[in-house]
């Protein structure tokens, strides 16, 4: 089994307010050989699109308004699927974050809201396809409360950087 | 059983597995490196985007000049536009070989991320390294780390003994 071959079942949806972003990472997903892309606008389309389409990935982008990619992973995370919408069919779904924010105090925000993994801007080809293949081959670990379900709130998440803009 | 007689219940950890696995089966096994032909088709769409993106971005960093003044005069839609056009350049221009524009973009987001008043010599400086790295100008690292510092020190000076909004 080649990684094409994997990508090729693979439905992903990628939420960013930027076209530009959304069109880029659709560019690459598709050189990938990801068999459906899908892409929102917006969070409050993104949980839709979730909703009614059941991706195996969710890339979302961490700032957006009104509704960001935070509040995203954590809806999806509870099942909150708008009225009348399709069904909340894998509240464990991976989700990739990627933020301009690798600040702890964000990177912080996006662990305890359900993110499975983060990545900052600007990403590389290599950066992207490692980390969409490691969320789609690696078990997926979910600690269950009463209050929370998820990736565990206590795991150390760092922000992989292909590029850091802040070094040198 | 309610609330009230619900004892308490500890967190469960479960296993679930992969994607791959439920799609491909139990048996499937994790590949342990990248696929260079993956990568390179990758490669290959990102040069193709390349020339597209580097005029793009010549005129997002021509428009960031016409935001200044409104900015700094208050101008709410003027900081939203001028904000969103350097969060892009941050986004995109270190992925088509522009690292040193996006981090001047960075360093501008964060500054308005950081104050509610700002400082129209503050944006024009982050605006010109951004044009003149585009240009060729000022992409040595150490130089652009030095601008960088620069503009991390008027900042400092800009809004001395104010209090930073985020």
């Amino acid at each position: 089994m080649t990684d094409r071959e994997l990508f090729a079942r693979l439905k992903i949806l990628i939420v960013d307010d930027s076209a530009e972003m959304r069109n880029v990472l659709a560019a690459l997903l598709e050189s990938m050989g990801v068999g459906a892309i899908l892409s929102a606008a917006s969070g409050e389309k993104g949980l839709e699109l979730f909703c009614a389409e059941a991706p195996d990935l969710i890339i979302t982008d961490g700032s957006m308004r009104p509704m960001d990619g935070y509040e995203l992973t954590r809806r999806v995370r509870n099942g909150e699927c708008p009225e009348g919408n399709g069904d909340c069919h894998d509240r464990d779904v991976p989700v990739l974050m990627i933020s301009g924010h690798v600040g702890a105090e964000m990177v912080r925000l996006a662990r305890d809201n359900g993110v499975t993994d983060y990545i900052g801007k600007p990403i590389t080809a290599a950066t992207l396809y490692e980390r969409v293949l490691a969320a789609v081959s690696k078990p997926i670990h979910i600690v269950e409360t009463k209050a929370y379900r998820g990736p565990s709130p206590r795991r150390r998440l760092v922000p992989h950087m292909s590029i850091d803009p802040l070094s040198e | 059983m309610n609330d009230a007689q619900t004892p308490d219940v500890p967190a469960r950890f479960l296993r679930l597995p992969s994607v791959a696995e439920r799609k491909l089966g139990a048996d499937f096994t994790a590949p342990v490196r990248l696929d260079p032909r993956v990568l390179d088709q990758m490669q290959d769409t990102i040069r193709e985007l390349t020339v597209k993106y580097s005029e793009n971005l010549k005129v997002q960093v021509g428009s960031l000049f016409s935001f200044i003044e409104p900015t700094a005069a208050g101008e709410a839609e003027a900081r939203n536009q001028l904000y969103s056009t350097a969060h892009e350049i941050r986004g995109l221009a270190g992925t088509f070989g522009y690292p040193t524009v996006g981090r001047f973009a960075h360093s501008l987001c964060a500054y308005l991320e950081n104050y509610k008043s700002i400082v129209s010599t503050v944006m024009r400086f982050h605006v010109e390294a951004m044009y003149d790295a585009l240009q060729g100008r000022g992409t040595d690292d150490i130089l652009a780390s030095d601008t960088l510092a620069s503009l991390d020190r008027l900042i400092a000076l800009s809004h001395d003994g104010e209090r930073s909004a985020g």
